[in-house]
């Protein structure tokens, strides 16, 4: 028994000295505990919405890292190519596309998107739920892609310094090779996962955010088009603000805090759900780093 | 790049924007005119007949007989042409009513409007972006000193002291470690409770403290847009990371061997004291964190760009969310959902020379460091 219980403690200074498995345990454990919960003292039908937006939360998110990797990884190797060629209008022209798209805040880029995806599917264009979901990820992948395009063309620029290269270039390796295998891959895919991580904490936020902005943002319309149920949608209910709202009550109001976890689960959930995901990511993103000294 | 070509190619993207704005919001203020003068094309010339009542049965009958008379053989033309003019009216008076508060044209009175919001936008923007570079900075280094000092969390040290078995001899020295143990889990828990402020988006925040706070405050939003989204927090990291990764180099480790200043000790006479650590214009004299400082400044003004785009963001969701009328990015989402594209066109284009402005700004101010600390030519120089 005591040696169980010298393994549990080494075992756990070990995961505490590696942030990012620290708290990916962390954000996995809360979410089971949140989970057993809202099971317990949550309504069927709520409960069943709370997982669906969860799930559809992180499917969306996923797929924006999917589409940023695969985008930023194309775009940055062809911006790369431009950059080296004698002509310089394509690298001139291409850049300056992407300083532009830059230059749109997100937000609005992506409520723009939105307004597309609208009419997408009062056009009956789409109207498969995956493929909704697909295409708010596509566009939220269109504002947020630009950074893995910096990430990629600072990574080979940084290689192509280095004599590795142009020894490797003499010895009649081809550049396709030496850029995606030897620099990419090789020695720069823990950068580029890092990025991707800080892509997702991104990818909830944004989404959850255009979500809420959507549905609650004029309370006096009604919007005609029904979305997939995200954390953002599920959160501008008027339900799920009431529960919000009795946070605030509770400030004033102390003995008030027992009924918060009882009474006003689903609002809660939901935004302790949005809340403690970014926070997550954002530690297993910097412990990633700071593992790996990035 | 140069400051010059980089200038260029931002007032290359602001003409070409501006244009391609300027040619939809023609294009579709011209659509709105053709669309209503098409509308009223057959039936124009009749409804501008003062003397004829169309409410009145007698006037519609009198119509019909008049055009009858002149126009004869086209009787059944005539008589579709006055239930036309009925159900014109008719739509017209409903729809007026339904969309008198919907259909808003680019008016003196709405131009008007759209610069009040705008200034105060800005307004807003710059105080907001103020604030978080002050505190982008100041908890940057203030994490970075903890780290130097090998400061534990306080979430370990409560576990560590509560797992630990004090030996001593009086009670007040017990009550005192066990103190000590309680004001560790407090700090952790404000600590955690600090770190969900921060991660919090902005609606979250706002509608927990609906009920208490008036939160369509101007005051409300600077503080609401500073604190929430991750801003902060993302940009001290940032800062943190150009903190340890300059404290890393060559310099760092020549300054230390030829014996500059290198404690983390926080005294009243060292120079890394709160004073200096909190300071607007930030100074560690005769230390070597200064070097660190500066140089993590000069990578930190390039990030600017960046920052300010998610500000703006942040500002746009603040002001979206939570429904805060009069302010620019809501009358954004209305005029959106109205479909007053011209409208929209128009607010569109002045969040994006914010953000243009602004990254020509930082360019100019990473610029000016450049000359100072890489010995760069200053535009125009020989």
């Amino acid at each position: 028994m005591r040696n169980v219980l010298l393994k549990i403690k080494q075992y756990s200074i070990y995961i505490y000295s590696q942030k990012d498995k620290f708290w990916l345990i962390v954000w996995l454990g809360i979410l089971a505990i949140t989970f057993i919960w809202n099971i317990l003292f949550l309504n069927k039908p709520a409960l069943r919405l709370i997982i669906d937006g969860f799930l559809n939360t992180l499917y969306i998110s996923i797929l924006v890292v999917i589409f940023s990797f695969i985008l930023g990884w194309i775009i940055g190797l062809v911006v790369v190519r431009f950059e080296s060629s004698p002509f310089q209008l394509p690298y001139f022209l291409l850049t300056f596309v992407l300083n532009l798209i830059r230059s749109i805040p997100q937000i609005v880029g992506i409520l723009i998107g939105y307004i597309g995806i609208t009419y997408l599917i009062t056009a009956n264009i789409v109207n498969n739920a995956w493929l909704i979901m697909t295409t708010m990820a596509l566009v939220i992948s269109l504002f947020i892609f630009n950074e893995v395009i910096d990430l990629i063309r600072e990574r080979i620029n940084h290689f192509k310094k280095l004599d590795f290269y142009n020894a490797m270039k003499v010895c009649g390796i081809s550049e396709n090779r030496i850029i995606n295998f030897d620099i990419l891959w090789k020695n720069s895919r823990i950068h580029i996962l890092n990025k991707l991580i800080a892509i997702f904490g991104s990818a909830i936020f944004l989404q959850c955010t255009i979500d809420f902005i959507v549905s609650v943002g004029l309370s006096t319309q009604v919007s005609a088009v029904s979305l997939p149920t995200t954390l953002g949608s599920l959160l501008a209910k008027i339900d799920s603000k009431q529960d919000i709202l009795a946070i605030g009550n509770t400030l004033m109001n102390p003995s008030y805090f027992s009924h918060i976890f009882f009474e006003h689960l689903q609002g809660v959930t939901v935004a302790f759900l949005i809340v403690f995901t970014l926070l997550s990511v954002y530690k297993i993103s910097n412990g990633f780093s700071e593992r790996n000294r990035l | 790049m140069t400051f010059k070509k980089k200038l260029i190619e931002h007032l290359l993207s602001l003409i070409l924007i501006t244009s391609l704005l300027g040619t939809f919001l023609y294009f579709t203020i011209e659509n709105k005119n053709i669309q209503n003068t098409q509308k009223n094309e057959r039936i124009e010339p009749y409804l501008g007949l003062s003397f004829i009542d169309f409410d009145n049965p007698f006037d519609r009958a009198l119509l019909l007989d008049v055009l009858n008379t002149y126009k004869p053989g086209q009787q059944s033309a005539h008589e579709s042409l006055i239930k036309t003019i009925e159900q014109y009216r008719k739509t017209n008076l409903i729809e007026g009513m339904e969309e008198a508060y919907r259909k808003e044209q680019l008016s003196s009175k709405k131009w008007q409007q759209l610069s009040m919001m705008y200034a105060k936008f800005i307004l807003i923007y710059i105080f907001v972006m103020i604030l978080t570079y002050y505190g982008v900075q100041t908890f940057g280094i203030l994490r970075f000193i903890r780290k130097q000092q090998n400061r534990k969390s306080h979430l370990l040290s409560f576990f560590q002291q509560l797992v630990t078995k004090p030996k001593y001899k009086r009670f007040k020295d017990y009550l005192n470690y066990y103190l000590q143990t309680i004001l560790h889990l407090l700090k952790s828990i404000v600590i955690a409770l600090a770190y969900f402020i921060l991660f919090a988006p902005a609606y979250v925040i706002a509608y927990s403290l609906k009920t208490q706070l008036n939160t369509n405050t101007i005051f409300f939003m600077i503080i609401l847009a500073v604190i929430s989204n991750g801003l902060l927090i993302t940009y001290t990291n940032k800062f943190y990371t150009f903190l340890v990764t300059e404290s890393r180099k060559g310099y760092v480790q020549t300054a230390i061997v030829k014996n500059l200043n290198m404690s983390y000790k926080r005294t009243q006479k060292s120079a890394i004291n709160y004073a200096s650590i909190f300071n607007v214009r930030k100074h560690f004299p005769m230390h070597v964190f200064q070097h660190i400082y500066i140089n993590a400044r000069y990578q930190y003004l390039q990030t600017i760009k960046e920052q300010a785009s998610f500000l703006i963001s942040g500002l746009i969701i603040i002001e979206m969310a939570l429904n805060i009328q009069g302010h620019f990015s809501y009358e954004l989402l209305k005029q959106l959902l109205y479909k007053n594209y011209d409208i929209v066109t128009v607010i569109i284009l002045g969040i994006f020379y914010i953000v243009k402005l602004t990254e020509i700004f930082t360019d100019w101010l990473t610029y000016k460091e450049s000359i100072k600390y890489e010995n760069v030519e200053p535009v125009g120089a020989k």
